[in-house]
């Protein structure tokens, strides 16, 4: 399966007034696709922090001193503040434990909902308008360099990529009033036919139907694939809606009016479940050919879309386009190797003793340019750190002078009295004072910095230099153009205030939520605490992410909530194929949600396996005394809670940690720290019991016997 | 069980919170009662009002209607009903009166005779309400009266000065005894209900302080018993309550609940913001106190595994209402009410291949039950059982039950 997430050997450790608390000791996991994970704990087990660190949210006195946790290739320990906007919250989310601190308390739910949606898509908006046009630019540029006696036809082609771009927005936006109409019609008809059967249609009944039928009439784009079908039959339909209602007012008999609305609404939920059409291919096809729509179901339709724009057209551009990558590349290199030469040369200027600021100055200018010119136009919108190069070297060159411009008395100051010292030292005397540093030492710091920063360019393209002959330009313009069309989607894909309330009331009725539309103008402080939980789960969700981290979701809840929201959890889990870090310390949720479990113990993992291996074959004594202290439908005896606290992880102990409070220790728990011992495939525990050497030790009682009970209570269930 | 003495007795409670324009019925019509020495387990999801029993017993709030009788003495009353009940009188009075051939003089003196009982009953619901803790500290003081005055007359000369001071001691605490001092209330939050600028001493020992003892001594001595009773030390006494760990935090909650001694202990999710293993702790503990002083617990919690260990009887409750009422195994074994089945069957256990099979019944009071025109009740079903039904229910459970015995 292939792994979303994955952690390795991450330490992490906090600063305090009393020492160094070490939260988290050197920890691994991984998490696969459409899996979760439970990690289990005592509080101050360090799984928050864990997966506090995942999300990039640790608090300021935190020092991350080993470790790498990886996601989507990327060390998400190392990469900037600005990059990890783009996944915090879109990729991967987090359901905090108290709903009530997270959600602001004088802000409306509704605004709440739906303010990341509306950010998210204007910035996605732009963002996606302002790449696709500039990638598109670049491209056309290469290609027309590549190929001068053709630039007509190459613009033209650009042109119509763009312009089909342009219609499958028509279409996509077309189709979303449509679909939304579509919707709202099925509600009216619900309140309006419920009404009719009650008989007591009021006066804004007229109004109501009124409004039906148009929408009814507007809701025909749905059906612009195969309109004829359903044209004649919803014009009739709502043309007549009006004229029967008026004659059932009459006879008081309103089956009529109740049968067609039905059928209205039958139809309109037909075209609701419909696939949705390729709008990309549509747009394409409309603007290329310039025929009308066939009449054919959306399946075939894609399918004979996808025909037609492999054959023709797009073979034509992505040739042009795996040409004009070549070309770009090629220049590229040619600039590459020129800003190796300059910046080898730039590097001998800045390691000199006593700069001379002209002469820098000049390098710097000159310095930015070359690296500018050598940045691969294509790459650009793709690899946003090439483009970051030549701006961070002015400003660190420009903080260095502007350091010594400061200073500038100062080193007067100082080369006045190392002359006058010079003087005496060298009329063989002793002088009477200490020569005092001139205050540059912070400067030779940033000094250390441009060069690391040209040496860190020198290597970006001796590597780029390297893998130029590799590259693989077949697969690169394929890139380019799936970069073009999720761009192209991304554009249209506009989120409106009313998109974003119908979006947000739909999540909140997804999320079990009764009454959204009046809950939606409600304050935090007015939701019960199973209900602000909902509101949170549904704000996590609305980015769509790809993993969510649930941090004791459900802590607080009762179990009919809880068992709402787990199974929430899991649909959605299943419907999107999140992965999963559940943070608890409730065993029965871990059984229910768990995939896998890791049981967590002073920051370190303890137990480590399937949910069967953890619940059935649990080796560790502390998953023992989990298990046994907690009360199930048919304990009676006395509770085994776990003797004593958790240690203080300022001074963390020399040998196994849990071993004050395990009655199960030997001598060698206070000594030295287990390894992780490799029971099965799946399954890892860190006890000394499980040394060849060590006792044999029974599991306790209590767990014992609550796994034969489950076993037998199964057994009489099979029969 | 049964043969018990009851301790705490309430019946048809409401408590109605006033919102603007419409009123909400936090708890409606609740009637149980609670044996001298057993725990009392009231389940339910969040907002259903457990909580407001609770306070409502221990009178944090002035309750709409309905009385709670606390060892034989009724310590609330609501007077809602009464005040109903004479609108409604008057009602029906004014439409009796218009029809032909009505003897006005007759349905007047009626009506009048009906109001003035009615009238009555909420001047008695209203000194109840105001002097129970009156009448319990003049009998009190009557006890000690009796006791103290016969010994301080029979007492050698030098013993006498010691005994007049003993005596009047306890008449002090015994003219600031309150009933309701009797009840004592664990809180959900042990960090939110300690108050953080009070070291654990003074918390503890405020219900003394305010009862009236002064003997610091005595104070001492009696905190200290109680740390070491709930599982602390004497050093912790000094301490401030953000130094401890959350279990320990609610077991400061639980000493200061006892040192009353109380008869009755409402504890209103005692574990629930705790780990499980400090959970079981706790849990532990309040067992343990419960066979050592006879307490009597009323325990609101929503984890049920909890509520069944720990219960003897259980409550359900559903949006103000009681559903169903058994002892716990009972209610277990064979729950009747549909929201019960949908409770127990949320439960999550341990056992992960039972858990992925585990399907939840889904509860929808409109389609369950048609209470249109017959008004349900709480009634038994089996001896100890009640279930919330009108007369169809009734007859299909019983039809249901009897099959089962067959």
């Amino acid at each position: 399966m292939e792994n979303k997430l994955t952690v390795k050997n991450l330490r992490i450790s906090f600063r305090t007034s009393n020492g160094k608390v070490q939260a988290v000791r050197d920890i691994s996991f991984d998490l696969a696709k459409g899996e979760t994970l439970a990690i289990v704990g005592e509080s101050g087990s360090g799984k928050s922090v864990t997966s506090k660190a995942i999300l990039g949210i640790l608090a300021g006195n935190s020092i991350v001193e080993s470790g790498e946790i990886i996601y989507d290739g990327k060390d998400l320990l190392k990469i900037s503040e600005e990059d990890f906007h783009k996944i915090r919250g879109d990729k991967i989310a987090m359901i905090f434990q108290d709903p009530m601190s997270s959600l602001n308390p004088i802000v409306r739910i509704g605004k709440q909902l739906t303010e990341a949606m509306l950010l998210k898509g204007k910035a996605r908006q732009r963002e996606s308008k302002k790449t696709f046009n500039s990638y598109l630019k670049s491209l056309n540029e290469a290609m027309i360099k590549n190929n001068p006696s053709e630039a007509d036809r190459l613009t033209e082609s650009c042109k119509k990529f763009d312009k089909f771009e342009f219609k499958h927005i028509e279409l996509e936006s077309a189709y979303k009033k449509a679909k939304e109409a579509a919707d709202e019609n099925t509600d009216d008809i619900d309140k309006i036919a419920f009404e009719l059967e009650k008989k007591s249609a009021g006066k804004d009944a007229v109004d109501r139907l009124k409004d039906i039928a148009k929408q009814a009439k507007d809701s025909l784009n749905t059906y612009v694939i195969d309109p004829a079908k359903y044209e004649n039959e919803i014009k009739t339909l709502s043309s007549k809606l009006l004229p029967t209602f008026k004659a059932a007012r009459k006879s008081l008999e309103y089956r009529p009016v109740l049968d067609i609305l039905y059928r209205i609404r039958e139809l309109t939920t037909e075209a609701e479940g419909k696939p949705i059409p390729n709008f990309f291919r549509m747009g394409y096809y409309l603007t290329f050919s310039g025929k009308e729509l066939p009449d054919m179901p959306v399946e075939e339709m894609n399918a004979y879309m996808k025909d037609y724009l492999d054959k023709d057209f797009m073979l034509a551009f992505i040739s042009d386009a795996e040409g004009a990558l070549k070309y770009s590349a090629n220049e590229t290199y040619g600039n590459m190797k020129e800003a190796i030469t300059a910046l080898n040369a730039a590097l001998s200027v800045y390691s000199k003793e006593n700069l001379d600021m002209k002469e820098s100055y000049d390098t710097q200018k000159s310095l930015a340019a070359v690296v500018k010119k050598a940045i691969d136009p294509l790459a650009i919108v793709k690899d946003s750190l090439s483009f970051t190069f030549a701006p961070s070297l002015k400003s660190e060159v420009d903080s260095y002078f502007n350091g010594i411009a400061a200073n500038k008395k100062a080193l007067k100051k100082y080369a006045r009295d190392k002359k006058k010292y010079d003087r005496i030292i060298a009329s063989g005397k002793q002088a009477g004072w200490e020569l005092a540093e001139p205050n540059v030492t912070d400067l030779e710091l940033v000094k250390e910095n441009i060069s690391r920063l040209i040496h860190r360019l020198i290597d970006h393209y001796d590597e780029a230099l390297a893998a130029a002959d590799s590259r693989n330009y077949d697969a690169e313009t394929v890139d380019v153009i799936n970069y073009l069309m999720t761009n192209a989607s991304g554009v249209v894909d506009k989120v409106t205030r009313r998109i974003a309330k119908h979006r947000a009331i739909k999540l909140m009725d997804e999320v079990g939520i009764a009454e959204p539309h009046k809950r939606y103008r409600q304050y935090p402080f007015e939701f019960s605490g199973g209900m602000r939980q909902r509101i949170v789960i549904a704000i996590a969700l609305a980015a769509n992410p790809d993993i969510l981290i649930c941090d004791e979701p459900t802590t607080a809840l009762d179990v009919t909530i809880q068992s709402q929201i787990l199974e929430l959890i899991n649909r959605l889990k299943e419907e999107r194929q999140l992965s999963v870090i559940f943070i608890t310390h409730d065993l029965g949720v871990v059984a229910n949600m768990a995939d896998r479990v890791a049981v967590m113990y002073a920051g370190k993992i303890v137990e480590y396996g399937t949910s069967e291996d953890i619940f059935y074959h649990s080796a560790h004594p502390y998953t023992w005394a989990l298990l046994s202290s907690m009360p199930d439908l048919d304990t009676n005896e006395k509770l085994e809670a776990i003797p004593g606290t958790p240690p203080n992880m300022i001074y963390p102990p020399k040998g196994d940690a849990f071993a004050p409070r395990n009655k199960y220790a030997m001598q060698i728990d206070f000594e030295r720290q287990p390894p992780m011992f490799k029971i099965t495939d799946t399954h890892y525990a860190a006890t000394w019991l499980l040394h060849p050497d060590a006792p044999k030790v029974d599991p306790p009682k209590a767990v014992v016997d609550r796994i034969a009970r489950m076993n037998s209570k199964r057994g009489i269930k099979d029969e | 069980m049964n043969d018990r003495e009851t301790l705490l007795q309430v019946s048809h409670l409401c408590q109605y919170f006033k919102a603007g324009s419409f009123t909400t019925k936090a708890v409606d019509d609740v009637s149980f009662d609670i044996k001298k020495g057993e725990v009392f387990g009231l389940v339910g999801e969040s907002g259903c009002g457990k909580t407001t029993t609770g306070r409502s017993i221990i009178k944090l709030y002035n309750i709409t209607s309905g009385d709670v009788i606390f060892k034989g003495i009724r310590i609330c009353a609501g007077v809602q009903s009464y005040k109903d009940a004479i609108a409604n009188a008057k009602k029906e009075y004014a439409e009796n009166i218009k029809k032909p051939g009505a003897d006005q003089a007759k349905l007047k003196a009626e009506l009048d005779k009906f109001v003035a009982e009615q009238r009555e009953q909420i001047k008695a619901a209203k000194n109840d309400q105001k002097n129970c803790d009156k009448e319990y500290s003049a009998k009190r003081v009557k006890e000690i009266n009796e006791k103290y005055k016969p010994l301080i007359e029979s007492a050698k000369p030098d013993e006498r000065a010691k005994l007049e001071k003993e005596y009047r001691d306890e008449l002090r605490k015994a003219r600031n005894t309150k009933l309701v001092t009797q009840i004592q209330m664990i809180f959900q939050d042990p960090i939110a209900s300690l108050d953080p600028r009070m070291t654990v001493r003074e918390i503890i020992a405020e219900g003394l302080v305010i009862q009236g003892e002064r003997d610091k001594k005595v104070i001492d001595e009696k905190v200290y018993e109680m740390l070491e009773l709930v599982g602390l030390v004497r050093e912790h006494a000094s301490r401030y309550p953000h130094e401890f760990s959350g279990g320990q935090r609610q077991r400061i909650g639980v000493a200061r609940s006892i040192i009353m001694r109380p008869e009755l202990i409402i504890a209103d999710e005692p574990v629930s913001a705790l780990d499980v293993s400090v959970q079981a702790q706790v849990i532990n503990l309040l067992n343990d106190l419960r066979d050592r002083f006879g307490l009597t617990i009323l325990f609101i919690a929503h984890d049920l595994s909890v509520v069944k260990y720990f219960s003897d009887r259980i409550g359900v409750m559903y949006y103000g209402k009681m559903v169903e009422l058994a002892d716990s195994d009972e209610l277990f074994a064979h729950p009747i009410h549909p929201y019960t089945k949908s409770l127990l069957s949320a439960i999550p256990l341990p056992d992960p291949i039972y858990e992925k099979a585990r399907k939840r019944i889904v509860y929808n009071p409109l389609a369950e039950h048609d209470y249109s025109v017959d008004k349900p009740t709480f009634r038994e079903v089996r001896p100890g059982h009640f279930v919330q039904c009108n007369e169809a229910e009734y007859q299909k459970i019983m039809a249901e039950l009897q099959s089962e015995t067959a």
